[in-house]
């Protein structure tokens, strides 16, 4: 890949800036109508999805140089996919988002990165070469649970709660009701010990080696434990192995991934898990763009750029068409509804509009500021609701609400979806 | 290339203005600007860029954007506020001017609706999805002109066009302009009809004569004469609900049709009986949205288009196979000569009237509803994407470039004179493959762009491949070839001749003006441009003839 | 002959040139409080090539134009010279209906074409124009519509121009232009119209809308040689209903919403004072009529006509009951649809003095919400004059779709009455000065009305300024009118 690769997509732009908003039809308020943070917070056009394109096609002119605006530029971004999304509203042959990861990578090579970067891949570095956290301080989460040691025995399913999830102390009380849940349902539940990143924080950094390593070693792990199922509670981790793992070069095939809200929809469908006890309260969803829009299941593809009726552009064989309409919207949305008692209010901008927390493109690591702002702007959109709570399905996402509502003073409670649903299996709000 | 250098007490001074993180001159970031939509078909080497400017400046407020346009003035700079900044008549226009281009997104502020007396104070950013939005909720709708929902109802309404889709029953935003805020080119603002009363938005005229009538005319200023840093704009009714519950799949988002609106695809069998439809629609008064609109990607692709467009599972690779159906050809020729209608009523008896009045204007001329597209699902996209016009980038769908050319304004008996020769035109034009071939019909056009009826305009819609060298030359050329094509037939030119001349020199543009019928508006223009932009701070998106160039000399030289 | 006399002659011919004292005197004041100054002569144009080569004698002779176009009486002191030499220039003579188009609903017509003349044709091809309420017969239609008077009909007013569509015009620097799309043809109509251009869009030409500099000028920016006009079809099917109240309140969210929901033809308020006044006037007695009367009228054109007003009318019921108010068929003894039709009709004589012999008449515009504040204020300015409030007439018409409204206040009083005329002269001052102070936008501002309104816009005034240096710089046309200066003198 190269950054030349995505020259005719910068060239077809046309600087309409629809990449801005959410898509026109679903603006409900002039407050909500905005989709890109990126933008919103930094202004200039060069921050906007369209706007980077022209970037790089600037630097493909040799019209500019990587100057350190333009690393702000590059990277100041969630890749949450709003803009392409809204793109694709009405074209067919622009790939915005695959476009801002080839930027990163290519800034990557050139080793022109934010300062904040360094020490993050110096540390991802470390634990691929053998120095990162031990098994014990990753699995400590766990400690007291009935998990297999998937390793060595096969399991139903193999539950990969990811980094933030392992390691993050706030996470500590979710992670360990959401295995309980899968646990609640009789399936047997288990970990690798060894287990190790899933390479997304650097896949969206844009260092792609460092993410195939990863990848290749948990797929490799996989194999080596025949696991036929995965189950991950964060979006982030899910989206890597169902969107960027099939597409390495070489890679042992990727088992049958489910986020867990997809697992306990089935779940309750069947009869497996019965949700009997009240939980009132009203609650507003938020969707993780990993979850939401790019969580779309992967096709693969290889195939040439043509041309029909003389100009018009399009792909032989067709190429798969990413633009969040097959999003994973329905799963949580069923598990929440059958909660009895729960009440589920919409915030205006969902589903595939849906606002990002902000931690998404390492932003949370690299830009702070940029991060819990964005996160703010979204407590703003659940409070409108009137909703007590706001509830999602990803680590990243639930931690940058949390601690946004920690700054801000707000009396949103921020939950996981299966909190929820261990509430519902009669387990109140007792601690694990 | 290296930006042109703006001098550093300026730069400075901007910055001391502004604020630092609101002013760049990062070459990038510039390119953020000068890249724009339609520049290749007429820079040098059909470069996508325009000249770029020397600095991008974000003002919050209008004492800002007065500071900078007066730092202008001292510093012999140009000023080029933009919008959503899509056209090319946003950029900076030479490339030996310093530029400050001044991005108006700051100011993105709904200062004031005012429900009861129906109108809307806006600051330049916002844009129309976003009061329309806001409207609704208010049992109110506004005028969204044919850029479509993403463009900004500042610049529409005091700086360029305004009309669309809607502005046969709201208004065009030219008409529906109230009180605005202008920052003049020397740095003098000056409040518009009963704003500079004191007295609020609400009128645009007077006091006497309406000095409105300096701000804008047929067409804006396009960022040429000054900055609008706010306006109130006229509010309409709304008749359907006032919280929309969009259902369908993106792209193809749906809007379930109230019981006192209707939405249609109605087809004539020919050019007559369409003038004819639209003459009768006019004098019955029947109408909330009216526009040609499905027609926009041809008439021998549209049906397949659409129906592939509102499956989310298909895509554009889909078309062909769509169109080779045996129902889909005859959809083509049942629909070739179509429009779009909604309607709205004030009760059901009142719709289910127009419902009757449009059957019988049909019976009249001939024409149908076409049973297909006002079947409920396809109804229900015409209502969303009408009302709301949130798919205009679908302009670009077929390969990213698209040119709109013809589209002469006037009545609906003159406009299907130009008809037959725009297709001949784009058939041959696009016989060589190096132009999307999409049947020589892709002219799209409001049902009138005047309020109330009486004149439109129906733009070819020609595209081409703008990553493609020989493809975008190839639109370059039909420009030409449409300009010649008219003035052939007695026509004067398009929409294309305005685009054309953004690639000429002065002398060119010059030459144009002094040949055209009435030289002495642009000579008086230039008295008006002397008068309030003595500095020439504002570029030549304000036209303007010089003392000594064509016949004629001065206007107006009084008697010795 | 002196000199000057014989070239004016030279281009309008002898026989349109005057002098006479009674010629003279009937333009030297008018109805209004205007300061009395004769004019020196009568011109009388006939074609717009003597209106342009009498520009070009005024510009090189120095002499101040004053553009009149509808017979007397006038009203509001634009039509009196304000500097002494000056010419009334009478464009009656003018009066030829250039082209009535059905198909595409424009007539163009010259200056001097009346409402009673232009109705009367276009009722021929089955359509009006839309009216202010009840011109005098010799009213121009140009000179009303270039004035912004307000018309009947709020959902055809998409802007307060209309239906003024485009102009020609002889600028006051003689030059000739044609504004709007006939502003980017040849400079003959005839040319015009077999190329199929039917100067239907007023904008422009260019980022210029020329012809808004000539609306409410009062002459002061060129003369005007043609016009066109969007006309409506003529109803085929009418009726009419009066809402009335005693309070103005009452009516407001009712007003509203009929605005709103675009929801009748006719549509104009009337105070009872008002009522009687128009009804009296006109023939009619007036038998009590109720303190405030909205009088709307429904019209059904082309297909389904009738079950077109049955619908509005059953609509109209229903957003009536929805503010507690009830449809009347009459007002004041006088059936809703005869209101209608004097109001939309042309009276033979200038209704408005035949009450007294004299009319005070102040307006402005203003939003409905404000509407009760400012009828306040008159109230009290008249009784602090010593004038019963109750003689005041109210006049509110919804203009711009309902945006804005036209607050009209007339007060009838006998001019040979010295004592009545100083309290109606007191009244005009005062309650112009109080509203202007208080926020009523006097957007036409005539007289006296023009000093304090200039004061409180400055930039526009300065703007104007400018514009009128461009378009008239020599100052000819009616010098010293709204914020223009007298026209210097000419040197020795």
């Amino acid at each position: 890949m190269a950054l030349t690769d995505y020259r005719a997509d910068a060239m077809r732009c046309t600087r309409c800036s629809y990449c801005k908003w959410i898509p026109f039809d679903l603006v409900r308020s002039a407050r909500f109508a905005k989709g890109c943070p990126s933008v919103e917070a930094n202004s200039f056009h060069a921050y906007s999805g369209g706007g980077r394109l022209i970037t790089m096609l600037s630097l493909m002119d040799e019209r500019s140089e990587v100057t350190e605006k333009v690393v702000d530029v590059a990277f100041k971004c969630q890749l949450c996919g709003n803009c392409d999304v809204a793109c694709k509203m009405c074209r067919y042959d622009m790939e915005v988002l695959a476009a801002l990861s080839e930027f990163r990578a290519h800034l990557v090579e050139m080793d022109r990165v934010p300062d904040a970067y360094r020490p993050l891949i110096e540390r991802t570095r470390a634990a691929l070469a053998g120095r990162g956290k031990s098994p014990a301080e990753r699995n400590a989460w766990a400690d007291g649970l009935d998990l297999r040691d998937a390793s060595r025995e096969q399991v139903d399913v193999l539950f990969f709660p990811g980094c933030k999830y392992s390691l993050e102390e706030s996470l500590r009380e979710t992670v360990r009701l959401q295995a309980k849940v899968l646990l609640a349902s009789g399936l047997t539940v288990g970990i690798i010990p060894e287990a190790g990143c899933c390479g997304g924080l650097s896949a969206r950094m844009g260092y792609r080696e460092e993410a195939t390593h990863s990848s290749q070693n948990l797929l490799a792990q996989w194999a080596a434990a025949r696991v036929a199922t995965v189950v991950t509670p964060c979006a982030d981790c899910r989206h890597m192995f169902t969107r960027v793992y099939p597409g390495l070069d070489g890679a042992s095939p990727v088992p049958e991934v489910l986020h867990t809200v997809e697992l306990v929809d089935r779940l309750v469908k069947d009869g497996r898990l019965e949700l009997t006890t009240p939980v009132p309260m009203t609650v507003t969803y938020h969707d993780p763009c990993h979850l939401g829009r790019q969580g779309e299941p992967y096709v693969p593809w290889e195939g040439v750029e043509k041309k029909i009726y003389g100009q018009a552009v399009v792909y032989d064989p067709p190429r798969p068409r990413y633009n969040g309409a097959k999003g994973v919207y329905d799963a949580p949305r069923d598990v929440l509804a059958a909660i009895p008692g729960l009440e589920l209010v919409e915030m205006e901008r969902s589903r595939e509009a849906a606002w990002c927390c902000g931690a998404g493109g390492a932003c949370r690591e690299a830009y702070p500021e940029y991060s819990a702002w964005a996160a703010g702007e979204r407590l703003e959109e659940a409070e409108a609701t009137g909703a007590a709570a706001l509830v999602s399905a990803c680590s990243r996402c639930e931690l940058n609400f949390a601690e946004a509502t920690a700054a801000s003073g707000s009396d949103l409670e921020v939950h996981d979806v299966l909190e929820l649903v261990w509430r519902a299996l009669g387990n109140g709000r007792e601690a694990s | 290339m290296p930006a042109p250098a703006l001098n550093p007490d300026a730069y400075r001074a901007l910055e001391d203005i502004v604020g630092a993180a609101n002013v760049s001159n990062d070459p990038a970031v510039l390119d953020g600007y000068a890249f724009q939509y339609l520049a290749e078909l007429v820079r040098p080497e059909n470069s996508p860029y325009m000249p770029r400017p020397a600095a991008v400046v974000l003002p919050a407020s209008t004492q800002e954007v007065q500071q900078v346009v007066l730092l202008a003035n001292r510093h012999g700079l140009k000023i080029k506020p933009t919008g959503t900044g899509w056209y090319f008549f946003n950029a900076p226009i030479k490339e030996e001017d310093l530029t400050l281009q001044l991005d108006m997104r700051r100011m993105n502020r709904i200062l004031e609706i005012d429900e009861r007396n129906m109108f809307a104070v806006v600051e330049p950013y916002v844009i129309h999805a976003q009061l329309h939005a806001e409207a609704l909720k208010r049992g109110l709708s506004i005028n969204i002109p044919g850029s479509g929902c993403s463009t900004s109802i500042v610049a529409s309404a005091c700086a360029y066009a305004g009309q669309g889709p809607h502005t046969y029953f709201m208004g065009g935003n030219a008409e529906n302009v109230l009180g605005m805020e202008w920052v003049t080119p020397e740095g003098e603002i000056v409040r518009t009809g009963s704003l500079g009363s004191g007295d609020g938005w609400f009128c645009s005229e007077g006091p006497g004569p309406s000095v409105r009538g300096i701000c804008r005319g047929s067409i804006g200023s396009r960022g040429g004469m000054g900055v609008y840093t706010k306006c109130a704009v006229k509010l309409g009714p709304n008749f359907g609900p006032r919280e929309w519950h969009v259902g369908g799949t993106l792209p193809a988002y749906r809007l379930p049709l109230a019981d006192t609106m209707r939405a249609y695809t109605v087809a004539v069998p020919t050019w007559d009986a369409w003038a004819d439809a639209y003459y009768e629609i006019y004098d019955n008064e029947i109408g909330y949205v009216f526009h040609r609109q499905f027609n926009l990607a041809g008439a021998d692709l549209a049906p397949a288009f659409w129906l592939m467009y509102n499956d989310h599972t298909k895509t554009l690779g889909d078309v062909p196979e769509i169109a080779a159906r045996d129902d889909v050809r005859k959809l083509a020729e049942e629909m070739r000569i179509s429009f779009q209608i909604v309607l709205a009523g004030r009760s059901v008896a009142d719709i289910e009237l127009q419902d009757e009045i449009l059957n019988a204007i049909l019976d009249e001329v001939g024409g149908h509803k076409v049973e297909r597209f006002c079947e409920p699902d396809m109804a229900e996209f015409t209502n969303i994407y009408l009302q709301r016009l949130g798919h205009k980038h679908v302009n670009f769908v077929w390969a990213g470039g698209y040119i709109g050319s013809w589209m002469q304004f006037g009545t609906p008996d003159w406009v299907k004179g130009y008809v037959p020769t725009a297709a001949a035109g784009l058939e041959r034009d696009a016989a060589g493959g190096l132009l999307v071939q999409c049947g020589g019909d892709a002219m799209m056009g409001s049902g009138s762009g005047l309020p109330g009826g009486g004149e439109m305009g129906l733009e070819q819609f020609v595209s081409y491949d703008s990553a493609d060298l020989e493809s975008t030359r190839a639109a370059a050329r039909h420009m030409e070839d449409a300009v010649k094509d008219a003035a052939a037939i007695g026509y004067p030119p398009g929409k294309e001749f305005m685009y054309l001349q953004m690639g000429w020199s002065d002398e060119q543009i010059w030459e144009a003006l002094a040949n055209s019928t009435q030289p002495q508006v642009f000579r008086y223009q230039r008295q008006i441009k002397e008068a309030f932009d003595p500095n020439d701070v504002g570029d030549r998106m304000y036209p303007t003839l010089p003392r000594d160039v064509g016949q004629g000399g001065e206007v107006g030289t009084p008697a010795p | 002959m002196e000199d000057t006399e014989r070239s004016l002659a030279a281009v309008v011919g002898a026989d349109h040139v005057s002098d006479d004292p009674a010629s003279l005197d009937q333009y030297a004041g008018d109805e209004s409080f205007t300061e009395r100054l004769l004019p020196r002569w009568v011109a009388r144009p006939g074609s717009a090539d003597e209106v342009e080569r009498l520009l070009a004698w005024a510009n090189e002779t120095r002499t101040p134009l004053v553009p009149v176009s509808s017979g007397g009486p006038h009203f509001h002191g634009d039509t009196v010279p304000s500097v002494p030499g000056a010419v009334i220039v009478e464009l009656m003579r003018m009066d030829r209906i250039l082209r009535v188009d059905r198909r595409n609903r424009m007539a163009v017509i010259e200056p001097g074409v009346t409402y009673s003349q232009l109705q009367a044709a276009l009722a021929a091809e089955g359509m009006r124009v839309t009216p202010p309420l009840a011109p005098r017969a010799n009213k121009s239609v140009v000179a009303s519509l270039l004035e912004r008077q307000p018309t009947l009909i709020p959902r055809y007013n998409f802007h307060l121009p209309e239906p003024l569509r485009d102009c020609g015009v002889v600028w006051g620097n003689g030059d000739v232009m044609f504004t709007g799309e006939a502003g980017g043809g040849p400079l003959s109509l005839e040319e015009q119209w077999r190329s199929g251009v039917v100067q239907a869009e007023h904008k422009g030409p260019a980022q210029t809308d020329f012809f808004r500099f000539l609306t409410g000028a009062q002459g002061t920016m060129g003369i005007v040689t043609w016009a066109s006009v969007k006309c409506e079809l003529l109803p085929s099917v009418r009726t009419a209903s009066v809402v009335s109240a005693p309070r103005l309140e009452d009516l407001v969210p009712f007003l509203y919403e009929l605005n709103r929901v675009r929801l009748g033809d006719e549509v104009f308020v009337l105070s009872g004072t008002f009522l009687a006044r128009l009804l009296v006037a006109s023939g009619a007695s007036c038998d009590g009529a109720p303190a405030w009367n909205a009088v709307i009228g429904l019209g059904g054109r082309r297909h389904l006509a009738e079950e077109r007003v049955r619908v509005m009318e059953a609509d109209l019921q229903v957003l009536a009951a929805t503010h507690g108010l009830a449809l009347a068929s009459a007002a004041g003894g006088t059936d809703a649809a005869r209101l209608v039709e004097v109001a939309a009709g042309c009276g033979d004589s200038p209704w408005k003095l035949d009450a007294a012999g004299g009319s005070c008449d102040v307006f402005f515009l203003t939003t409905l919400d404000r509407t009760q504040g400012f009828l306040n204020t008159a109230r009290d300015v008249a009784e602090a004059v010593g004038l019963r409030s109750a003689a005041l007439g109210v006049y509110l018409q919804p203009q711009h779709q309902g945006v804005g409204w036209h607050v009209e206040l007339s007060l009838p009083f006998d001019p040979a009455d010295p004592v009545a005329t100083t309290r109606a002269r007191a009244f005009d001052a005062a309650v112009s000065a109080r509203l202007i102070t208080d926020g009523a936008y006097f957007s036409r501002p005539y007289g006296a009305w023009a000093a304090p309104v200039y004061i409180r816009d400055a930039a526009s005034r300065e703007a104007l300024r400018k514009v009128k240096a461009i378009f008239d710089p020599a100052g000819v046309m009616n010098p010293g009118k709204l914020c223009f200066g007298p026209v210097a003198a000419k040197e020795a």
